[in-house]
């Protein structure tokens, strides 16, 4: 207790039972001031987060319209639907082929955008002078808005790439990277080749961290034992690594599942191009009047969708952390 | 960092070959990096025709006509205003808030706070997506599908992130300085903003950087709320600017200017503030 003896000056008691006194009466003060301070947060919380979600919950069981309930005009206890939305949205080929979409845009970026981000950490890491500079112009994209640069990128795909670069009388004839915003599986690819650039930098940051924390001493033990470039890598750097991992699987996984900004920016969700975030943004627009039921149902799907996955790749990658 | 050159760079100061090829790897991604950008800013002073069909091209005449023409299209001014007044007001109730409760959560240590902190925490795994239909309805009708009602919004939804940092760093921090203060005979309010708030500045930083970013560049919120208020934010004003220039075959000499000079803010802000960025960044996400 460092201030105790403060309080011994002015108070009369002996040292260690003012100490005690003065616990007690931090430990009064903060019970005091508990719910008045806590009390903005719960509201914020309550209000914003948690009474929506649960009414969407329910709404989802509902024949929700918006501004009515299919049956039960304001009252959606009389509009009990069941799990109808939950089937019609399993039957419902938009969001069938938004859902198969997502998870093979997830599954790809994942990997390669965790791939560059690592690269590019090890490649700044390498070198001394200069670092600070690569660091900040790699991470500079993160910056700006998915949806202003996803429209020079969509000008980038559709002009510079498809009539100048990769075209036939271009510089390399590479049909692939050419059109890429007008198919499906091409789009796919536009998606990651935007989003690598925008996110690249930003989990180098978390890299280069991870890297910063891995004692110097490991590499000279390996490096006395005798081990090579690559077993150093594998052995110890991939290993120590693991805390780093955790969080940027984390965040490719959860930013991936739930892009929307730079779907519309590219491709608006057209030629079956549509993520998940996407389709329940449009799902409204599509049915007429709008079945806000159904959205909602494909909503929950979306929620356990991701808490599941994000949820499994945090428990596995911790678990290898306290291996490591 | 000096000591990971050693391990990867070589032990003697003179630039080996590797590390030439290392500077010359990231020279190319660096062109790579702002290739886009200075696309984005050589296609800003061109008109349509020039844009496609000489989009690589250095502007023979630096027309500054098409950005004056997009500042008043996107109403850039009071739609900076706008967007700087959100994310300042949200991101300051956002650290008011989280920090009060993280502080309050740390120095009571009862079963409320535990529940409370992970009821907080586990909200991070719900996507926006899955409950934005009932809160449009809900603030629909407490008549706050406006400004305010967006900043309230803000303010929750920054919150599980925000009281998550808080949380972990008001951990490390001693008591003992508030119980000083107390004695001397500060009030609670005196307390929070003279004591604990100077020593969670780190966190503070962080907080201001993740959530100022994510708000002044948001798109789907502003498009939910205020799409109908008659003054919108930047993002929203080129998402309208590109939606309606798209009827009449896409005038790329609106949009090239419009992104440009929506995103000069935030370079400027960068450049200017980025060791704290940079910084910011990666010690939110280690705490994650």
């Amino acid at each position: 207790m460092k201030t105790a003896g403060s309080a011994a000056i002015r108070s009369p008691q002996p040292y260690s039972h003012s100490a005690v006194c003065l616990e007690a009466l931090m430990d009064k003060f903060y019970k005091k001031w508990f719910l008045p301070l806590a009390i903005p947060a719960i509201i914020l919380f309550v209000g914003v987060i948690l009474i929506p979600f649960l009414v969407g919950v329910f709404y989802s069981f509902t024949g929700w319209r918006g501004a009515y309930f299919v049956g039960g005009g304001s009252n959606p206890f009389a509009a009990l639907v069941g799990l109808d939305n939950y089937v019609k949205a399993f039957n419902s080929e938009k969001f069938i082929n938004a859902l198969v979409y997502t998870v093979k845009y997830t599954l790809i970026a994942v990997v390669w955008i965790n791939i560059v981000g690592l690269t590019l950490s090890l490649l700044v890491t390498k070198i001394s002078k200069g670092a600070g500079i690569f660091r900040t112009i790699f991470f500079m994209p993160n910056l700006l808005g998915g949806l202003a640069l996803g429209f020079i990128w969509a000008f980038i795909f559709e002009v510079v790439f498809s009539q100048f670069i990769f075209n036939k009388d271009g510089i390399i004839n590479l049909p692939f990277l050419t059109n890429m915003t007008q198919d499906n599986t091409k789009a796919l690819f536009a998606l990651l080749i935007l989003v690598t650039w925008q996110m690249g930098g930003y989990l180098m940051l978390i890299y280069v961290n991870g890297l910063n924390s891995i004692p110097a001493d490991l590499y000279e033990a390996a490096k006395i034992d005798g081990a090579n470039t690559i077993q150093t890598f594998f052995h110890i750097t991939i290993p120590m690594l693991m805390p780093a991992f955790t969080i940027t699987f984390f965040l490719t996984l959860a930013n991936s599942f739930k892009l929307l900004d730079q779907n519309i920016a590219l491709t608006d969700g057209n030629f079956g191009t549509r993520m998940l975030a996407t389709q329940i943004l449009r799902t409204t627009r599509d049915t007429s009047p709008p079945d806000y039921g159904m959205a909602q149902a494909q909503a929950v799907i979306f929620f356990v969708l991701i808490a599941v996955v994000t949820m499994v790749q945090v428990y596995v990658t911790k678990k290898r952390e306290v291996e490591a | 960092m000096k000591a990971k050159a050693v391990h990867f760079g070589g032990t003697s100061h003179k630039l080996r070959t590797s590390d030439w090829i290392v500077y010359f790897v990231l020279l190319l991604i660096t062109i790579y990096t702002l290739f886009p950008l200075v696309f984005l800013f050589i296609n800003s002073f061109k008109g349509q025709a020039d844009i496609v069909k000489t989009p690589l091209q250095i502007p023979a005449l630096w027309d500054v006509a098409y950005i004056q023409n997009a500042l008043s299209a996107i109403n850039f001014f009071p739609s900076l205003g706008i967007t700087a007044l959100i994310t300042i007001i949200s991101v300051t109730l956002q650290v008011i808030v989280a920090a009060l409760v993280a502080w309050m959560m740390v120095r009571n240590k009862t079963k409320l706070s535990v529940v409370l902190f992970l009821t907080f925490t586990a909200a991070i795994l719900i996507p926006f997506q899955s409950l934005m239909y009932p809160l449009l309805n809900i603030f629909e009708k407490l008549h706050l599908k406006n400004i305010p009602g967006l900043i309230i919004m803000y303010g929750g939804f920054g919150l599980s992130m925000s009281v998550f940092l808080y949380h972990g760093f008001m951990k490390s921090v001693p008591r003992s300085i508030e119980e000083a203060a107390l004695i001397d005979g500060a009030n609670v309010f005196q307390i929070f903003f003279d004591v604990v708030m100077p020593l969670l500045k780190p966190t503070t930083v962080t907080v201001i950087i993740l959530n100022g970013m994510w708000i002044w560049n948001d798109y789907l919120l502003p498009f939910l709320v205020i799409a109908n208020e008659p003054v919108k934010t930047l993002t929203l004003q080129l998402y309208y600017a590109k939606l309606t220039s798209g009827q009449y075959g896409n005038p790329w000499e609106l949009i090239f200017p419009a992104v440009l000079v929506t995103i000069i803010p935030i370079i400027i802000v960068f450049l200017l503030l980025q060791k704290y960025i940079v910084k910011g960044v990666a010690a939110g996400a280690v705490k994650e």
